[in-house]
């Protein structure tokens, strides 16, 4: 075993390690949001709303979205979402996974891999996004 | 004898996965090797041999099954997704309902004139030939790359008709189930109205636990307890049991208010399972002798349920003034029909009223969705190929 537990806040892991986070707006179209995250070389995007996160996006189920026709079975609901053009609002989960400033990172791991999101975001105490805490970044440096 | 439930189903699901490997290696349709696989195990066949048992058990399993089904279309379109549809798709999707179910209705009607259930078996046959195939249609357009009006509205159409079948199949067990003519009103109200109501109050509960489960692996004990649960009532209060999963299904998702993935991704990975399940049943209910005594009433039904929804959905179309390519073509592409009117057949077996007719309903509809499993592709290429949106690499 080489991996070691990060003994870390999350605030200080932030201030050692600032990512950009990829947060859009309710109207963004699915394409852009696409763009950005690879841009970000991120696999998670927020819909914000004002300084509010008002929900999640994961980069395969924008994809399972983005590129339906390429698939050759569909269930009914992508067989709707196919025909009647969607948004970012329809398919963003308004339940999604995020930790706080004053949580340690081996903590947070452990969301991360349950809800299977690469970029968890943080949130302050008043809700507003403060910032992404990267798997890939955690797990680089556990494994140092 | 085999009379062990585990055993009988464990033997039909194993040949049915064993056929399919077949079918995947010959490029053949899958659905089609799972009624062979069941067809092995029919009392013609194996079954008889080996005293396969298909008693109560089967049927508890085909109304689970059509539970879920029902559940993943209600839960498959937002209100505001339904809006977006456009006229072409409503009134192409009624259009191709109600001239199938008419047509066949009058067809059986009059073939089987004089004998005893005729309407029953007419209003049966004719309520099953409502639905089709999603799956053969988005098969061939993605085949050929398709792209154009005609396959837009393809697309809503199969995606749609199957909530609309279902509605009409619940209607016709309402007033097939031996109520006297005074008290079907009253009785269709409690059994549709409470349905609704039910399903609504059930998608409620679902989505607000929905809310609070955090655990991924949570998400689908928490929707099979919430349909099994709300079947239950359904069963207990006199509800439409298929409309409360679909009302389920429904609600849960415009309370939630999210792509669904949560509450419907992990009951669309059961939904090959279903399949599975429907097609081996039906095949292993196959009886050659009542196939053979049926087969012209087969053969009716197919060519009227085909003449019913070209007809339909033309006449539809041009009430709408759809693309001339839509009027002329659309009917071609509906033709496919599979899992759930195998799986709403197989569902009348389960009350008295089918007693005698139930059986040849399954074999009719297994028979026939034979010959649509061939004949819907060749169909559906054909319409898109005529209204030009086929790329023309792939042509």
């Amino acid at each position: 075993m080489t991996e070691r537990l990060i003994e870390q806040s999350v605030a200080e892991w932030l201030a050692q390690h600032p990512s950009q986070m990829v947060v859009v707006t309710q109207d963004t179209p699915l394409v852009t949001v696409v763009k950005l995250m690879l841009e970000h070389d991120s696999r998670d995007a927020y819909v914000v709303e004002g300084n509010r996160v008002r929900g999640h996006l994961g980069f395969n189920k924008l994809l399972n979205y983005l590129f339906t026709q390429e698939r050759p079975v569909h269930s009914h609901r992508q067989l709707f979402s196919r025909i009647a053009d969607i948004s970012v609002v329809d398919i963003m989960d308004p339940h999604y996974a995020y930790c706080r400033p004053n949580e340690q990172i081996n903590a947070v791991l452990h969301r991360q891999l349950q809800h299977d999101v690469t970029d968890l975001i943080v949130l302050a105490t008043d809700d507003s996004p403060v910032g992404v805490v990267k798997l890939t970044e955690v797990v680089r440096e556990s494994l140092q | 004898m085999l009379n062990s439930l585990f055993l009988n189903l464990g033997l039909l699901m194993a040949t049915g996965l064993l056929f399919s490997l077949i079918a995947a290696h010959f490029n053949l349709p899958r659905i089609a090797l799972y009624a062979l696989a069941g067809l092995v195990w029919s009392q013609d066949l194996l079954g008889g041999v080996f005293g396969l048992q298909l008693g109560a058990w089967s049927e508890s399993l085909t109304a689970a099954a059509l539970a879920l089904i029902a559940y993943l279309i209600g839960g498959s379109v937002t209100a505001k997704q339904l809006k977006k549809l456009g006229s072409t798709i409503l009134f192409c999707t009624f259009g191709e309902v109600l001239g199938a179910a008419i047509l066949v209705f009058v067809a059986v009607a009059i073939f089987l004139n004089g004998q005893a259930d005729a309407m029953l078996l007419a209003s049966a046959l004719a309520v099953l030939a409502a639905s089709t195939a999603p799956a053969a249609t988005v098969a061939v357009i993605h085949e050929y790359r398709s792209h154009g009006p005609l396959t837009t509205s393809l697309l809503g159409v199969v995606a749609l008709d199957d909530a609309i079948g279902i509605m009409l199949f619940s209607l016709f067990l309402v007033w097939s189930t031996g109520i006297a003519m005074t008290e079907v009103f009253a009785s269709a109200g409690l059994e549709i109205g409470g349905a609704i109501l039910l399903g609504e109050v059930m998608g409620w509960c679902l989505a607000f636990f929905g809310h609070r489960v955090r655990n991924p692996h949570f998400f689908l004990p928490m929707v099979l307890s919430a349909i099994l649960l709300s079947q239950g009532l359904a069963s207990i209060w006199h509800c439409s049991p298929l409309l409360t999963a679909m009302s389920l299904g429904f609600f849960a998702r415009a309370t939630f208010k999210s792509g669904g993935e949560r509450l419907l991704a992990p009951v669309e990975y059961l939904e090959e399972l279903v399949f599975l399940v429907f097609f081996t049943l039906a095949g292993a209910h196959f009886d050659l002798d009542i196939l053979l005594s049926g087969f012209e009433l087969v053969l009716l039904y197919v060519v009227a349920r085909v003449i019913g929804k070209m007809l339909g959905t033309n006449v539809a179309a041009r009430l709408v003034s759809a693309p001339k390519t839509v009027q002329k073509y659309i009917g071609f592409g509906v033709i496919p029909q599979a899992g759930i009117a195998i799986g709403l057949a197989l569902s009348l077996l389960s009350h008295p009223v089918f007693a005698e007719s139930g059986l040849l309903i399954v074999n009719v509809i297994l028979a026939s969705t034979l010959i649509y499993e061939v004949l819907g592709p060749f169909a559906t290429r054909y319409a898109l190929q005529q209204a030009g949106e086929i790329r023309e690499s792939r042509q």
